[in-house]
């Protein structure tokens, strides 16, 4: 008895230690950091060096890093960032910014216009990802600490260029000359942005910390921390959801999502977006070099049933390559069916009466509505008697394959997801369209038409100045665009994105694609 | 069945009869034959009874209907797609059976006529061969596989001979150590006394009186041959969309899991019953030919 006594005493001391412990830890003391959790499907961080960022990164960087300007492009409207204001002479060629001043870095190196020139220059010079965006800047001056000068050869519109997604980071080119020129791309990172990175760990995850001397300062009810936690599973993600673990999934099937709504711990918010889908077609092999045989394609694709059964209506149908809200997006320009008889006509008016050929499309591998609409596809292609062979792949191994130098391996078919840089038409149709006969962009249908090339490039000069006539033109080449159909136009995306309800302040904006600007955000009650 | 050399050889319906009686004997045994045959049945009239046979070969969509859960019109369930899951787990029986058919043959094809000149011959030729499979077993044989596979190229047929590539020198390392116990034998002496041509020998006498081991290891391997291309189905090496190859069903159902747990659970069924009933058949092939286990 006294044995079993002993026990029992020793066992109830346990739980009640174990309970009091588990009380501890419910109950946070006060001041302990508040951590906003993300959980990604992949790693992010395809590439550290704001320079070269041209992916799935910029969530992260766009809180480490911040741009002269933020546009909202809902409100066409641009916000000062790091630059209070600006103007430009009224030939559209000179820029002048002027700088916040008292912004410092966070290695303690203080932000100015030398920086700024350094920053942009060596982007430029680098020549990686979006460094295209400043082809038309002639040279950057810095006469004073906080003024810069942007020179141009042609006009273009800087306001919306130093705003843009990728390529207009402002980073320390301090700590680059200190610790040699491959600094971030080694993982670390210098910004001016609300938060600095404290750690990471490749293919697992990134931790961000607060910058204490942030140029706006920091109230209370910032977040102190962002976690971004590498989870591939999506039914993992949501059972982290549900369990109180994250905040935000970036990416979840419409199945989980349409199931999170109808819950009240959940804020699923819709927003329109700029990012589409294309189906780029390789326009440079037979028999996709004929006009007629792409039309047919564009004639194929089930649009109807992919918005509401892939998309579950989070998306419309595309009118052209210019997604809707976007200006120079025009409503009225041509939009393909669903239409197979039209698809039959026009095939048999190319010679292939009854089909007859094979096409390989590429689908990045664990993207699920990507192979849903090419499975979609199929079906309706082998009413045409075309066989579709679809090869899921690793992104990379998907992108490598598109510029394979040995034109022959390349796909027929590129399913790509589509958002801007610079938050404007030529983005769309710089990106994707114009000729990229030495380096490839975006172009993966290898289109080249120069009446479509002196169009873009026309409406992108005319951009900063004249804003209609950039219109007309961008209307003008995507009307081409759609007669000529080296791409499917799928379908506009709509943001959705799943936070717990605690998480307050979220106002999305399509210009940044599933960038969260956590500092804005705060919380209120728990997770 | 590989009998004794010493039993005198019953007629051809006679064997049958005794194999029949050595399978039953053990009710495992029984029970993993009798799920190979109905494996086979149903891959074979698979076209026949299946409601849906588009939703399984040409891999037509049917959206409307998708994500319904289990019911009398469809059995288990539809996918993300609409097609009828029933159709497709039952047409993936055909592929499983045939990447277990083709992958291990053609290891078999490489690994049992190198492991019978290795053994036979002996010498430098040994060397040279055991060295090779040496180098072939320092690999993990899934990393082999992977390996192997995404170098082909992402596609069954791919996946099947990187199994084989990954396989085949187990065949050739147990081929070569029955060999060599063989190659002693007074039969096989003899044999040569007579001056009968090495291959003869190596063929008539060495092969035939070796192959039991290697049937039986050909049979256990046969559920692993199958895990492993799903496994590269899986991971986007194998199969591809719409073949409705287990691996690649499940590597998509796992994206519905919380939403339709069906569509998870009837593959997965599925692989797990093959992959056992092979294993019982292995265990009980080699309890048969091994004189040490076998009770009569």
């Amino acid at each position: 008895m006294k044995g079993i006594r002993a026990w029992s005493v020793a066992v109830s001391v346990l739980l009640l230690v174990t309970v009091a412990l588990a009380g501890c830890r419910q109950a946070p003391r006060a001041g302990a950091p508040d951590v906003f959790v993300i959980a990604n499907n992949i790693d992010p961080m395809w590439s550290w060096d704001p320079a070269d960022s041209f992916g799935e990164e910029i969530p992260v960087l766009f809180e480490m890093y911040e741009t002269l300007l933020r546009y909202h492009p809902l409100q066409d409207k641009l916000e000062p960032v790091l630059a209070e204001d600006w103007d430009v002479t009224p030939d559209g060629l000179t820029w002048t910014f002027r700088l916040r001043s008292g912004v410092k870095f966070h290695c303690g190196h203080a932000f100015d216009a030398t920086q700024v020139k350094k920053s942009i220059d060596r982007t430029r010079e680098r020549g990686m990802g979006a460094a295209f965006i400043w082809d038309a800047v002639e040279r950057i001056d810095a006469p004073e600490p906080q003024t810069v000068v942007f020179h141009l050869s042609y006009p273009i519109p800087v306001d919306l260029t130093v705003a843009s997604a990728y390529g207009a980071f402002m980073y320390c080119p301090k700590c680059l000359e200190e610790k040699g020129d491959d600094h971030y791309n080694n993982g670390n990172a210098c910004g001016t942005g609300p938060y600095k990175l404290e750690s990471w760990r490749r293919g697992d995850q990134v931790l961000l910390t607060r910058f204490d001397d942030y140029w706006r300062g920091w109230e209370d009810n910032h977040f102190d921390k962002i976690l971004v936690k590498v989870v591939p599973e999506t039914g993992t993600a949501r059972q982290m959801l549900e369990a109180g673990e994250v905040d935000h999934v970036r990416l979840l099937p419409f199945e989980d999502i349409q199931v999170l709504k109808k819950n009240p711990r959940f804020n699923v918010a819709v927003s329109p977006s700029f990012q589409n889908v294309y189906i780029l077609i390789n326009s440079i092999r037979e028999p996709l070099n004929d006009a007629r045989v792409r039309q047919a394609l564009s004639y194929s694709i089930p649009y109807a049933d992919i918005i509401k059964y892939v998309m579950h209506d989070y998306a419309t149908q595309s009118v052209g390559p210019v997604p809707a809200g976007m200006w120079g997006h025009d409503p009225g320009l041509k939009q393909y069916t669903y239409d197979l008889t039209r698809a039959r006509e026009l095939l048999a008016a190319a010679g292939y009466p009854n089909g007859g050929f094979s096409l390989v499309m590429t689908v990045a591998s664990g993207d699920e509505n990507h192979r849903k609409v090419a499975e979609m596809w199929k079906g309706e292609l082998a009413k045409l008697g075309i066989a579709l062979d679809i090869r899921t792949m690793p992104f990379d191994a998907q992108w490598d394959l598109a510029k394979s130098p040995d034109v022959k391996q390349r796909q027929d078919l590129y399913i790509l997801y589509y958002w801007p840089d610079v938050t404007s038409p030529q983005a769309f149709l710089e990106g994707c369209f114009v000729t990229q006969d030495d380096y490839i962009i975006f172009n993966l249908s290898y289109y080249s038409n120069p009446l479509v090339d002196d169009l873009v490039y026309g409406a992108w000069q005319a951009a900063g100045t004249d804003r209609v006539r950039a219109t007309e033109l961008y209307r003008q080449a995507q009307a081409i665009l759609l007669e000529d159909a080296p791409a499917i136009f799928v379908y506009d995306m709509q943001n959705v994105r799943v936070l717990n309800a605690s998480v307050k302040g979220f106002k999305d904006n399509p210009a940044y694609p599933y960038v969260l600007f956590v500092y804005d955000l705060y919380r209120e009650g728990k997770r | 069945m590989a009998l004794p050399a010493n039993r005198p050889r019953p007629a051809v319906l006679e064997q049958i009869r005794y194999s029949g009686y050595l399978i039953t004997k053990n009710s495992l045994t029984t029970v993993g034959f009798g799920i190979v045959l109905v494996l086979l049945v149903i891959a074979l009239l698979a076209p026949v009874f299946v409601p849906h046979p588009e939703h399984a070969v040409l891999g037509t969509t049917n959206v409307a209907e998708a994500l319904r859960p289990p019911s009398g019109r469809y059995l288990f369930g539809t996918d993300e797609l609409g097609r009828d899951l029933f159709s497709r787990v039952i047409y993936g029986t055909r592929i499983s059976l045939q990447i277990g058919t083709l992958a291990v043959g053609l290891a078999l094809l490489i690994g049992v006529p190198l492991g019978l000149v290795a053994g036979y011959l002996g010498g430098f030729v040994d060397e040279v061969i055991m060295r090779v499979t040496d180098i072939f077993l320092s690999f993990p044989p899934l990393l082999l596989a992977i390996a192997v596979a995404a170098l082909l190229g992402r596609s069954l047929t791919n996946a099947m001979i990187a199994i084989a590539i990954a396989w085949w020198p187990w065949y050739t390392r147990l081929m070569r150590g029955t060999v060599i116990s063989l190659r002693e034998k007074p039969f096989v002496e003899a044999a040569r006394m007579m001056g009968t041509p090495a291959t003869r020998i190596m063929v008539r006498h060495v092969l035939v009186n070796s192959l039991s081991p290697v049937i039986v290891q050909a049979s256990l391997d046969f559920g692993s041959v199958i895990l492993t291309s799903a496994a590269l189905s899986f991971l986007g090496l194998g199969a591809q969309p719409p073949q409705p190859e287990w691996g690649l069903i499940l590597s998509t159902a796992r994206n519905y899991f919380l939403v339709a747990p069906w569509y998870s659970f009837f593959p997965g069924m599925a692989m797990v019953i093959t992959v056992l009933a092979f294993n019982l058949v292995g265990d009980g092939l080699r309890e048969i030919t091994d004189p040490k286990t076998r009770r009569l």
